[in-house]
């Protein structure tokens, strides 16, 4: 973690860069997840992006799309493709060569196998990087366990995996969520469903409230920073009003509400839990129920979906039930919070 | 992947956790050549639990015992699985009976090793009993010795309990298994283990790069059962796919296609707030890249639209595909098609009514499109009506059906098919 003098150094830094203003970090109390919450408000400002794995169809299709968008992509990185160039991008064998011939790297997309994940994950922390999205997806759970633990300790900041990026409506475009599909605004998106965030967007289009950013958070079982860590930092960023949550299960709410108590939520926040009533079977996350479950099937399992949201609503949180109640019940927030 | 009892010991005994010596049967003459003195155990090598209790394991004291006891497990389907193979395996005197485990928790995003003094076929104390330590950061051995001691274990056990948990965390961490099970463990008077059953669940998304679980030799229900790694190379990105969803209801009338898992959620958790519970759900994805290619995605639909004839009431038919423009022309096209082909097939033939678009602008729209299936129900009961809801509604070609509704409204969406099932 930094120091203060680092800290109050890093906030100067950022704010000549960002288009963000940063009184609310300023005036807020020193707090263990500030930096954290300031390294994370760099994803807002266009930087220098690396994309490893780019010779991957899917990667070099995002990123020639991405590129035509805006976005600074610097090179790609592809081992053993090293010297050659897709569409002007160059591409290297190592992130240390970029970093020689062209200059410093901020971010890295990665799109290797699942396998490559964790060493490409690792070369790029090697190499400086702390910001890495992570777009593969299915990459195996104790993989992404060493990748946490190293991002933990080296404090980068992990999107993924199963990420499908970032989007700042008409201005930052990192991955592919489909950029047409958003308008500039002021409520904040956070999903790990590309479509459920489309179907989300196209009601507050439709009602005039458009998106501040749009996060997806990854598709995988295990994924690095999640729901409750860009909860806290949409709740601490000027340009977004009101934050929608969109999940299909919520299993770990304990983060959300200890944040809530510690620090409270100073705007309104919806949560959309899709498919409640669906048949999907219910993913067992925790080593008891897991076994309980394995050892014999007829030991009923407690549906805590109930209990989830009530838990939720007690701290203020509102809950949709469809797409279409999302806008107004923003909008009835909104409204309440003027007054 | 859960692997079975047989395919779990033959990685104990790579790494050393001791087991009865034994003989897998994949036909009940073959006992003839058992090795294994008498008595023995003939085990029932299926994935569901409680087999002990369902009669997949007897014991056999003589060979005409034993093939009259394959023959039976062979022929007992536990549920609705019937074994490929049955595991004999030597009998073994215990003096009490441990269960242990390994399980990685999401939760936490750790592994959690897991103990009960009462381990066997009572699950009900064993689950009582059980002990849990969460192993924060690389394996010690230390671990296993804290399980032991909550586990209430004494004396020489704490040692030989930890040294077999270490043997059960090196295949947990090399094969990359999400579960590893010894229930029971069996300690004999003498303080000796035996690992008399075994449970093995390797993690999916690593299954491609454990080769020697490769050489396990599945069974048929193993592989159904298992989703192989979805991961999308330069070879196959370019293609369309279907499979249905395990979603079934019997008395459902609407059918659900969509692009994407999260829409087929969403779609029919919508419908049933409606109180309407769908019938099935398939998922259609498409990766296809160049246009040109976009015939594939016309024969995957319909595809799709004649295996769904095989469904008995169904009344309509949902598309809910979030796709480029191009596929949603495609979609347009292939459902007109149809329809033409269905109804020309059936001898009386109603002249086409106009098609009523669904748009939220017209409100009045709305009463007339809960009376357009009604005016000719004859047709309704041979082919269901189609809704298509497309985001993109622009350059479609004309629809001349009553029987098929466009929106890009999903909501709106359901409430047609809703209408359409509620005024038949």
């Amino acid at each position: 973690m930094f120091t203060t003098v680092k800290k109050g150094r890093l906030l100067q830094t950022i704010a000549e860069l960002m288009f963000f203003d940063l009184s609310t970090f300023v005036s807020s109390p020193v707090n263990k997840s500030l930096s954290q919450s300031v390294l994370s408000m760099k994803w807002f400002r266009p930087q220098k992006v690396i994309v490893q794995g780019i010779t991957d169809y899917q990667a070099t299709f995002y990123a020639l799309q991405m590129k035509a968008y805006g976005t600074n992509i610097i090179a790609g990185i592809s081992p053993g493709g090293g010297g050659t160039t897709i569409e002007q991008i160059p591409v290297f064998n190592l992130i240390e060569e970029v970093q020689t011939h062209i200059g410093s790297v901020d971010l890295s997309l990665i799109f290797v196998h699942p396998y490559e994940v964790l060493d490409a994950a690792k070369e790029a922390i090697a190499a400086g990087i702390r910001q890495i999205i992570i777009f593969t997806p299915r990459v195996p759970p104790q993989d992404t366990i060493e990748l946490i633990k190293h991002a933990k300790s080296t404090n980068t900041l992990i999107l993924g995996p199963g990420s499908h990026g970032i989007v700042v409506p008409q201005k930052v475009w990192l991955g592919n969520l489909q950029p047409q599909f958003y308008q500039p605004g002021n409520i904040g998106l956070i999903s790990s469903s590309r479509h459920l965030c489309y179907e989300v967007a196209a009601e507050l289009n439709a009602a005039q409230m458009g998106q501040s950013i749009v996060i997806s958070l990854g598709s995988d079982r295990i994924i690095g920073s999640d729901l409750a860590h860009w909860l806290g930092v949409l709740n601490e960023d000027s340009n977004t009003k009101a934050i929608v949550a969109i999940g299909q299960s919520i299993n770990r709410v304990e983060s959300i509400i200890a944040y809530s108590k510690n620090h409270g939520y100073n705007k309104p926040i919806l949560f959309y839990l899709a498919g409640l009533k669906a048949p999907e079977a219910k993913m067992y996350c925790d080593a008891l129920t897991i076994i309980s479950n394995h050892l014999s099937a007829s030991i009923p399992v407690v549906n805590r979906d109930r209990q989830t949201t009530d838990e939720l609503r007690e701290i203020g949180i509102k809950i949709a039930k469809k797409p279409s109640e999302i806008p107004t019940i923003l909008q009835q927030e909104l409204a309440a919070m003027d007054k | 992947m859960e692997l079975l009892e047989y395919q779990a010991k033959e990685l104990f005994r790579i790494v050393g956790i001791p087991i009865l010596p034994s003989l897998t049967i994949e036909d009940s003459r073959k006992i003839k050549q058992l090795q294994i003195p008498y008595p023995v155990v003939l085990k029932s090598q299926v994935r569901s639990g409680g087999r002990g209790k369902a009669g997949g394991v007897r014991f056999a004291a003589n060979t005409i015992d034993a093939i009259a006891a394959a023959r039976s497990i062979f022929n007992l389907s536990i549920l609705g699985e019937y074994p490929e193979v049955i595991l004999a395996e030597a009998h073994y005197n215990t003096e009490r009976e441990l269960f242990l485990g390994i399980v990685l928790d999401y939760d936490l995003q750790r592994p959690v090793l897991l103990g009960s003094p009462w381990g066997g076929m009572n699950i009900d104390s064993l689950l009582a009993n059980l002990q849990q330590v969460v192993v924060e950061d690389d394996f010690s051995l230390f671990y296993a010795r804290r399980l032991a001691a909550k586990m209430g274990l004494a004396g020489k056990l704490i040692c030989s309990i930890s040294d077999l948990i270490a043997k059960m965390y090196r295949l947990f961490e090399e094969r990359d298994l999400d579960l590893i099970e010894i229930n029971p463990l069996g300690v004999n008077a003498r303080g000796e283990l035996m690992a008399l059953d075994g449970r093995i669940m390797v993690n999916d998304c690593a299954l491609a790069r454990q080769p020697i679980i490769e050489t396990l030799n599945f069974s048929a229900q193993q592989k159904a059962s298992t989703h192989q790694s979805a991961w999308k190379t330069n070879q196959n990105f370019s293609q369309v796919r279907w499979r249905w969803l395990d979603w079934h209801h019997q008395t459902g009338k609407i059918a659900i296609i969509c692009s994407s898992f999260d829409a087929a959620l969403l779609t029919w958790d919508l419908l049933e707030q409606d109180e309407v519970v769908p019938a099935c759900s398939v998922l259609i994805e498409n990766s296809l890249a160049i246009e040109a290619d976009n015939l594939l995605y016309r024969e995957q639909l319909w595809s799709i639209l004649q295996e769904l004839e095989s469904f008995v009431g169904i009344e309509a038919i949902i598309i809910n595909v979030w796709d480029t423009e191009a596929i949603s022309r495609e979609i347009v096209r292939t459902v007109i098609d149809y329809c033409a082909t269905k109804t020309t097939q059936e001898p009386i033939t109603p002249s086409p009514t106009e098609a009523i678009l669904v748009n939220s602008n017209v409100g009045s729209e709305r009463q007339e499109l809960a009376l357009a299936p009604s005016l000719d129900s004859a047709l309704i009961a041979t082919h269901p009506s189609f809704v298509l809801r497309l985001p993109q509604q622009s350059n479609l070609d004309e629809i001349n059906s009553a029987h098929i509704y466009l929106s890009s409204s999903l909501e709106e969406s359901i409430d047609t098919a809703v209408a359409i099932i509620r005024s038949s």
